[in-house]
C-alpha cells in the first residue's frame, strides 16, 4: 500500500504490517509496536520530528525516520 | 609537631590526586554491550 | 544481626511505574548510591526489615522496558540478573507494573518470570484504576502467571504490608516458566539450546545468545557453543522479533481474561494537556516560561543561604585561628580546609533547588514533552532531544549535568552532550563574573530599562549556550562515529510530582556533586595553601631580608608588616609559579598576582575570587581593609595605571566563560567516557578558546 506511521495525518488511525528486520530495532517492538496492532498519530513535533503516537496502548515518540520504516494500512 | 601534621596532609592530598587521575578502573571491563 | 539472614532483592519494572516510590517506602532512608565496578552506572540499595527475622537488601534497579539493553543503565539489569556471582544477584525479583500499561509492562515481567527466579508481580497505581475504569481480575491473573500479585498505590501507601508478607514466603513460589515461545519458533534449534544449556532456563540461555557481546561471566566451553548457535546472525534476529511477538500474544490472551477497560469512565486529561504543551507555538513559549522561572527561582532563593554559609564557614575559619594552638597546621586547617570546604557547600542551595526543578517536572511527566519538542533541533546539533536535561543541568554544575547523560542511546550524540555541556555557565563562574561585571562595568541602565551589568551577565550566559552549540555542530561534522539513532521514549501520563521522590532525587544529584567535586578541590585547596605558605630560601629569609632592606627607610611596624607579606608572597612557590607563567598571561592583560588567582582557580573557578582576597589581604597582612571590590579597584600596575579596567575585565570574563578549568569535570568525564582522549581535548581546545578571545578582547579594547 506504501503507507507508513510517517504518512499518517493527526488523528488518523493504521495497521501495522510486517516491517524489515534492519530497519526496525529490537526495542520497538518490545515497547509494543507489533504486525497487526493499531497505531494512531496524536501530534507531530514542530519541524515534523519526532511523532507522537499511540500503538498497542503505549504512547511513545519516535523519529521521522523510524516511523517511515513501520508500513501500514490506514484504517 | 604542627608541622609533620601539615605534611601528613599534604601526602595524603597529593596520593589521593594522583590515585583519581591515573589509576583507571580496571574492575571488571565492559560486561555487556557497551556502546563503545 | 543475629538471627536475621540478608537477602538480595531486586526491584525491577519499566520507568514512570512508580518503582522508585516503591523503594523509597520499603527502605525510607537507609538507602546509598555507590558504584558498580567498571560500569558509570550508580548503584541503588537500601535496606528493608521484612519481617523479624528477615532483612533484606533491595536493589533498585534502572527501569527498563525489556531485558535486552539499549542504553548503558539498562546492562546493569541483565548482568545482576543473569550472573549468579554478581554480589547483587537477587535472591528473588519484585517487577513493579502498573495498571494503565499493564500490557506492556507484562512483556519486561513475563521476560524475568522465564529466567526461574522467584517472582512477584506488583501491580501499581491500584487507587487510579476506577478513575481510568479499568478492573483486574487479580485471582485469574495469579493463576495465569502462575505468580502471586499484589495490588499496591505506593502513592496511598496501600499493600506494601500484604507484599512483605507474601516475600516471607518466596522460597515456594512457582518457578515455572510461563511463555513457551520457543517451540513454535523452531523446535530443533531450541532442543540444541536446551541440551547444551541444560544447567540453566532456556530462556536464559536464550538471552546469552542473543546479546551482542559475550557476558563476561561466561566460560569458554560456553561461548564456544553459543558462538555456534549464534553464528547465523539473520537467523537469531529473525528469531528474536518472532519471539518478542509470540511473547505478546501469550500476554494478550491472558490479558483477554482478566483486564477490561471501560473507556466511558476514563477522563482524558493527558490530550487535553498534550495540545497545549506540545503545541508548535505555546509549547516553545511555556517551555521558556518554565526555564526563566527556574533560573529565576535560582537566583531569589539561593542568595540567602548563601549569604549564611558564607559567613558560617568565614567564622569559623577564625574561630579555628583563635582556639587552636598557632602553628602551621592550623593554618591549613583555618586558611586551607575549612575555605575549601566552604567553597563547595556554598554552591549546595543553587544545585539542590535546580534538581528540585528538574526532578519535579520529570515526575510529572512534563520533561518527556520537552524532550519531544527539542529532539529535531537538538539532532542539528548533533545531539539528542534528551540531551536538554544534561544542558539544563550544567547551569547548576557539569558534574551531575555529564551524568545526567547516561539515558542517550546513541554512543554519539551522547558524546557530543558530555563534551558541550562545561561551556553551559555553571554556579562556580558567577562569583566570578560578578565581581568583575561590578568592577569594569557600569551600573547604568541603556535605554531606560536595561540596566548594563545585567545584560552583561545575561550576555555571558549565552555566550556559555552559543559556545555549547556551535562546538556541538563542529563535533558533529568532525567525529566519525556511526551514529545509530534507537530514538523511542514513552510519552508517559501525567501526574502530581511525589515529595518525597524529589527529595531523594535531590540528595542524591547533591552527594553526587559534593562528592564528585568536593574531595577533589579539597585535596587541591590544600595543596594550593601548602604553595602559597611555603617557598624556597628566598621566603623563609623573607622577614629578616626586608628587615634589613628597610632599616633605613623609616617606614612603621605595620608598613613594614606589609611588605614582608607581600615579598612572602611573591617569593612562595605559587608566587614563582605566578611568574614563571607571566610571559603567557601578559598578552591578554594579566600580571602575576591575577596567575596565582587563575592557578588556584584550578580547583575551583570560585576560587578565583577568594585567591586574589588572599593575595591583596595578604599584602595588607590580613587586616582586611574594605571589601575585596574595593581592594582590587584600587589596586594599580606598574606604571599606575588600574589593573581592573575594562579590557582586563572584560578579557578575564571571556577567559573564565571558556576555560575549562574545573577538575571535577574532567574527571567525571573521563569516568563517563572511560578514555582520557576527551577529557584532553575538552582542557586544550576550551583552553585554547579562553586564550585567544581573552587575548583579542584585550588588544581590541586597549
Amino acid at each position: 500500500m506504501g503507507d507508513t506511521i510517517a504518512s499518517l495525518k493527526i488523528g488518523e488511525k493504521g495497521v501495522i504490517d510486517d516491517f524489515s528486520l534492519d530497519a526496525i530495532p529490537l526495542s520497538l517492538l518490545e515497547m509494543g509496536c507489533l504486525p497487526g496492532k493499531e497505531v494512531r498519530l496524536i501530534q507531530i513535533a514542530p519541524f515534523l520530528d519526532p511523532l507522537y503516537i499511540k500503538v498497542n496502548g503505549s504512547h511513545l515518540a519516535i523519529r521521522k525516520e523510524m516511523a517511515g520504516q513501520i508500513n501500514i494500512t490506514k484504517i | 609537631m604542627q608541622n609533620i601534621l601539615v605534611y601528613i596532609a599534604l601526602g595524603l592530598a597529593i596520593a589521593f590526586l594522583i590515585r583519581k587521575y591515573f589509576f583507571s578502573n580496571k574492575k571488571g571491563s565492559c560486561d555487556i554491550d557497551c556502546d563503545c | 544481626m543475629e538471627g536475621s539472614v540478608t537477602t538480595n532483592i531486586a526491584l525491577v519494572g519499566n520507568p514512570n511505574t512508580g518503582k522508585t516510590s516503591l523503594f523509597n517506602q520499603l527502605t525510607g532512608l537507609k538507602q546509598k548510591v555507590g558504584n558498580y565496578p567498571g560500569i558509570t552506572v550508580d548503584k541503588k540499595v537500601g535496606v528493608c526489615k521484612i519481617s523479624e527475622d528477615f532483612t533484606a537488601e533491595i536493589i533498585d534497579l534502572p527501569g527498563t522496558y525489556s531485558i535486552n539493553p539499549t542504553t548503558l543503565d539498562e546492562t546493569i539489569v541483565l548482568e545482576t540478573l543473569l550472573n549468579k556471582d554478581n554480589e547483587s544477584h537477587p535472591s528473588l525479583v519484585i517487577v513493579v507494573a502498573e495498571v494503565e500499561n499493564l500490557k506492556r509492562n507484562l512483556l519486561l515481567f513475563s521476560q524475568i518470570k522465564d529466567l526461574q527466579i522467584p517472582t512477584i508481580l506488583v501491580i501499581n497505581m491500584a487507587d487510579q484504576m476506577e478513575r481510568k475504569g479499568i478492573s483486574i481480575d487479580i485471582e485469574q491473573l495469579k493463576t495465569e502467571l502462575k505468580t502471586e500479585v499484589i495490588l499496591i498505590s505506593s502513592r496511598k501507601k496501600t499493600g506494601i504490608e500484604t507484599l512483605k508478607r507474601k516475600i516471607e514466603n518466596y522460597k515456594n513460589w512457582n518457578t515455572e516458566p510461563i511463555a513457551s515461545t520457543a517451540d513454535r519458533i523452531d523446535k530443533d534449534f531450541f532442543n540444541t539450546i536446551r541440551e547444551d544449556f541444560s544447567e540453566m532456563s532456556l530462556y536464559k540461555a536464550w538471552l546469552l545468545i542473543t546479546q551482542q557481546k559475550y557476558c563476561s561471566f561466561l566460560t569458554e566451553e560456553q561461548k564456544v557453543k553459543i558462538g555456534k548457535l549464534k553464528s547465523d546472525k539473520v537467523k537469531i534476529k529473525k528469531y528474536q522479533h518472532k519471539e518478542t511477538i509470540f511473547r505478546y500474544q501469550r500476554i494478550n490472551e491472558i490479558l483477554k481474561k482478566v483486564y477490561k477497560v471501560d473507556r466511558s469512565q476514563a477522563t482524558d486529561l493527558r490530550s487535553k494537556l498534550d495540545r497545549v504543551l506540545t503545541h508548535k507555538v505555546f509549547g516553545y513559549v511555556i517551555f521558556a516560561v518554565v526555564l526563566f522561572t527556574i533560573f529565576q527561582s535560582i537566583f531569589e532563593w539561593a542568595s540567602l543561604p548563601m549569604d549564611y554559609i558564607d559567613g558560617l564557614f568565614a567564622d569559623f575559619s577564625e574561630l579555628v585561628k583563635t582556639n587552636f594552638p598557632a602553628g602551621k597546621f592550623t593554618d591549613l586547617i583555618a586558611e586551607g580546609v575549612i575555605p575549601g570546604i566552604g567553597g563547595v557547600i556554598i554552591f549546595i542551595p543553587q544545585i539542590a533547588i535546580l534538581f528540585m526543578f528538574i526532578s519535579a517536572l520529570e515526575e510529572t511527566g512534563y520533561m518527556s514533552r520537552v524532550v519531544f519538542l527539542m529532539d529535531k533541533i537538538m539532532r542539528k546539533f548533533g545531539m539528542s532531544g534528551k540531551s536538554i536535561i544534561p544542558l539544563v543541568s550544567g547551569t547548576a554544575c557539569a558534574i551531575p549535568a555529564v551524568m545526567a547523560s547516561r539515558n542517550i542511546s546513541s554512543w554519539k550524540e551522547r558524546l557530543i552532550t558530555i563534551l558541550v555541556v562545561p561551556f553551559t555557565t555553571c554556579s562556580a563562574r558567577l562569583p566570578v563574573y560578578a565581581i568583575l561585571i561590578a568592577l569594569v562595568i557600569p551600573d547604568k541602565r541603556i535605554f531606560g530599562i536595561f540596566n548594563l551589568q545585567g545584560l552583561t551577565l545575561m550576555a555571558l550566559y549565552l555566550l556559555g549556550f552559543g559556545a555549547a552549540i556551535i562546538s556541538a555542530i563542529l563535533l558533529h561534522k568532525i567525529l566519525k562515529i556511526e551514529n545509530k539513532s534507537l530514538f523511542v521514549i514513552e510519552m508517559p501520563n501525567y501526574k502530581i510530582p511525589s515529595i518525597k521522590n524529589v527529595f531523594y532525587e535531590v540528595v542524591e544529584k547533591t552527594k553526587a556533586f559534593i562528592f564528585g567535586a568536593g574531595k577533589i578541590i579539597l585535596a587541591l585547596s590544600i595543596v594550593l595553601w601548602f604553595l602559597a605558605s611555603n617557598g624556597p630560601s628566598s621566603f623563609k629569609n623573607a622577614e629578616a631580608d626586608v628587615t634589613l632592606q628597610e632599616q633605613n627607610s623609616g617606614l612603621n611596624s605595620e608598613e613594614l608588616q606589609k611588605k614582608i607579606a607581600s615579598y612572602k608572597l611573591e617569593h612562595s612557590y605559587i608566587g614563582y609559579m605566578g611568574k614563571t607563567i607571566e610571559p603567557v598571561i601578559k598578552p591578554m592583560g594579566y600580571d602575576w598576582k591575577i596567575g596565582i588567582a587563575l592557578i588556584s582557580s584550578f580547583a575551583a573557578r570560585e576560587v578565583f575570587v577568594g585567591a586574589l582576597a588572599t593575595i591583596y589581604s595578604v599584602q595588607s597582612d590580613g587586616n582586611n581593609v574594605g571589601t575585596i571590590k574595593e581592594r582590587m579597584a584600587a589596586e594599580v600596575n606598574s606604571i599606575g595605571e588600574k589593573r581592573f579596567d575594562l579590557p582586563t575585565g572584560i578579557s578575564l570574563l571571556l577567559f573564565y566563560a571558556f576555560a575549562m578549568q574545573c577538575v571535577g569535570t574532567l574527571a567525571i568525564v573521563k569516568r563517563e567516557t572511560k578514555s582520557w582522549k576527551w577529557p584532553l581535548l575538552q582542557l586544550v581546545s576550551m583552553g585554547a578558546l579562553a586564550y585567544i578571545c581573552a587575548f583579542a578582547a584585550f588588544n581590541l579594547l586597549s
